[in-house]
């Protein structure tokens, strides 16, 4: 797997089809690693501990600056490929992904392509078992005594915001935690900011996220964010059909309107 | 001699909790060992480095340092901030954390004294605990400190007989008013953990100090993708964004943790950003720490906890950075 994935790079490199290429490095931690010069594919390196997910270095200036980027990319990152393509955040052509999933090499692909190869190879990814069941068990639980768990977890958040950086579909240039006429958001690291903050970044994912996990292996504090997201992954799924990062075309959830949603709601 | 026995640890808590000291120790809080404030029948783990430092009960992430009471038509009355600065005693310090608190205790005295730092510094007597074991991002060697490094410390407390005891050492008169909570003994202890120099941090202050320009920034901080999780963890970064926030009743002026790495750290009114990318916020990173702070305050900035590398989600690590500018230079 590794040799096809280290000659894929190279190849694309030696073809200019990708002036840089985003992996993780074969050294300990399997940092992200940038790579223009063919002979470096040898560093390249995958396995199911590498929790980054690279999607996330398309919106930085520097990486988009020297595109046509490719990236080594999960099922999740290839998903957060097309949600950022749909999103107009990736402009077709300009990013390739060498697909990976678990210990195989998939190939290279186009957005266009990944689209087409999760609709008819993994039509269905959602959020593991384990983690559904993490969310059904809290969800047994009363209100009140969710709303007290969440109030521990997110106290200890520092607000170092390494969750949304890790967040291929966290790219706006402000986020809205830093507008402050008015002031949306506390910017304290207490309760009542941080709560507000973590249920925030989490609901302008809903229906957007691709469940990778980054973000939760991102946090130094060890918040379950995940539980949050497998949640509200369900609920865009069940309440809108949304099925994040099969369709380029598609419009988020939470970007979209339809005369057909349930408006019952509003009296 | 003065001992403790590791199973009686949380005993020595306890004694410093009845005497009426607020205790922080390093607690295992559902799998992630934090620094804070030990509360009765918590066990104390000191087998980790916790993900946080001393640094959060002296500098907290956040802090009220004003109040305004709102009143009609815009008009406003300053309310008295009071002062928290509680007797605490900081129980199992790393010598890299207690050593951090000289370059902080620099940075809050100097143009200006912090009157909510020394306050909380005054009040808070460090007890170090030396490490027997290091992990492959320790670094402390390298920075002038060492596994049983006494900088900061009131007192310390040294692994003894294989790890099942400590050997209290009073090294201040602070330290000296917890002897009387620990018992006389006997220990052998044991040796601190081994170390080796990765490079030569006047070697790397002087290539910082020459290369502003040099195309290695560019490369070094790809990967880099701006959160604060190594400013937070890091027991020596002060950076702080004062922030105005208000309800129909009063105005709060708080203290937040700031860090380099954002994008908005010094973005001007004007839209200009003299740090416009990642790569100039690297280079102030490692400036500050291994260049400008030297030659201000005598001291480093960067004690080689390895949080920063520990906790990185793209793998930056401040070591490895140095040992590549130090190459670089020769």
């Amino acid at each position: 797997m590794m040799k096809a994935l280290r000659q894929e790079a190279a190849k694309l490199l030696q073809e200019k089809r990708a002036a840089l290429i985003i992996g993780f490095a074969e050294r300990e931690g399997h940092p992200a690693l940038f790579i223009s010069k063919p002979e470096d594919c040898e560093r390249l390196f995958y396995d199911v501990s590498c929790r980054q997910n690279l999607a996330a270095y398309l919106s930085k200036p520097e990486v988009s600056a020297r595109r046509p980027v490719a990236i080594v990319a999960s099922l999740a990152a290839l998903r957060s490929l097309v949600v950022l393509t749909a999103e107009s955040q990736a402009a077709p052509g300009q990013v390739l992904a060498l697909a990976v999933d678990k210990d195989a090499f998939l190939g290279t692909f186009d957005v266009a392509g990944a689209a087409e190869l999760l609709r008819s190879k993994y039509p269905d990814l959602g959020p593991e078992k384990a983690l559904l069941e993490r969310v059904g068990e809290l969800s047994k639980k009363s209100v009140v005594e969710r709303a007290a768990f969440w109030a521990e977890e997110f106290a200890k958040c520092t607000r170092c915001y390494a969750c949304r950086a890790a967040c291929p579909g966290c790219y706006c240039a402000r986020c809205i935690v830093e507008k402050n006429a008015p002031q949306w958001v506390s910017t304290a690291a207490l309760g009542h900011g941080n709560y507000s903050w973590n249920i925030m970044r989490a609901f302008h994912q809903s229906g957007r996220c691709t469940l990778c996990g980054a973000c939760e292996a991102a946090c130094p504090q060890g918040l379950p964010l995940m539980v949050l997201n497998a949640a509200l992954d369900r609920e865009a799924l069940e309440e809108f059909g949304a099925r994040p990062g099969y369709d380029p075309e598609g419009k988020p959830v939470i970007g979209s309107w339809s005369a057909e949603d349930d408006h019952s709601y509003m009296r | 001699m003065k001992t403790i026995e590791i199973g009686r640890f949380s005993d020595l808590a306890q004694a410093l909790s009845t005497a009426g000291y607020r205790v922080a120790a390093p607690v295992d809080d559902g799998g992630v060992v934090r620094f804070k404030e030990w509360t009765k029948g918590r066990e104390i783990a000191l087998g980790a480095v916790p993900v946080d430092s001393v640094k959060d009960f002296l500098f907290p992430r956040s802090e009220v340092v004003a109040r305004f009471a709102l009143e009609e038509a815009g008009a406003f009355t300053p309310v008295p901030v009071e002062r928290f600065a509680p007797k605490t005693v900081a129980l199992g310090v790393r010598p890299c954390d207690a050593a951090a608190l000289a370059a902080l205790d620099a940075v809050f005295n100097w143009d200006y004294r912090d009157g909510s730092y020394n306050a909380r510094r005054a009040a808070t007597t460090v007890v170090s605990l030396a490490c027997a074991k290091a992990d492959a991002h320790c670094f402390c060697i390298s920075v002038g400190g060492a596994p049983d490094g006494t900088a900061g410390a009131d007192a310390i407390l040294r692994p003894a007989d294989g790890g099942s005891k400590l050997v209290f050492e009073a090294l201040s008169d602070k330290g000296r008013l917890l002897e009387a909570m620990v018992s006389d003994g006997q220990a052998v202890p044991d040796a601190p953990a081994a170390l080796k120099k990765r490079f030569d941090p006047a070697a790397v202050g002087r290539w910082l100090a020459a290369n502003f320009e040099s195309p290695f920034w560019k490369e070094a901080a790809l990967a880099c993708l701006g959160c604060g999780a190594c400013a937070y963890a890091c027991p020596v970064c002060h950076c702080f964004d004062l922030q105005d926030e208000s309800d129909r009743k009063e105005c709060r002026r708080l203290r937040n943790w700031d860090s380099c790495g954002f994008g908005l750290f010094t973005l001007h009114a004007s839209g200009h950003n003299p740090r416009p990318d990642q790569s100039a916020r690297w280079r102030q990173r490692v400036m500050h720490k291994f260049s400008i702070y030297p030659q201000k305050f005598k001291t480093l900035a960067c004690t080689g906890c390895g949080r920063c590398a520990r906790l990185c989600q793209a793998g930056m690590a401040i070591a490895e950075t140095c040992e590549r500018i130090e190459a670089l230079g020769r």
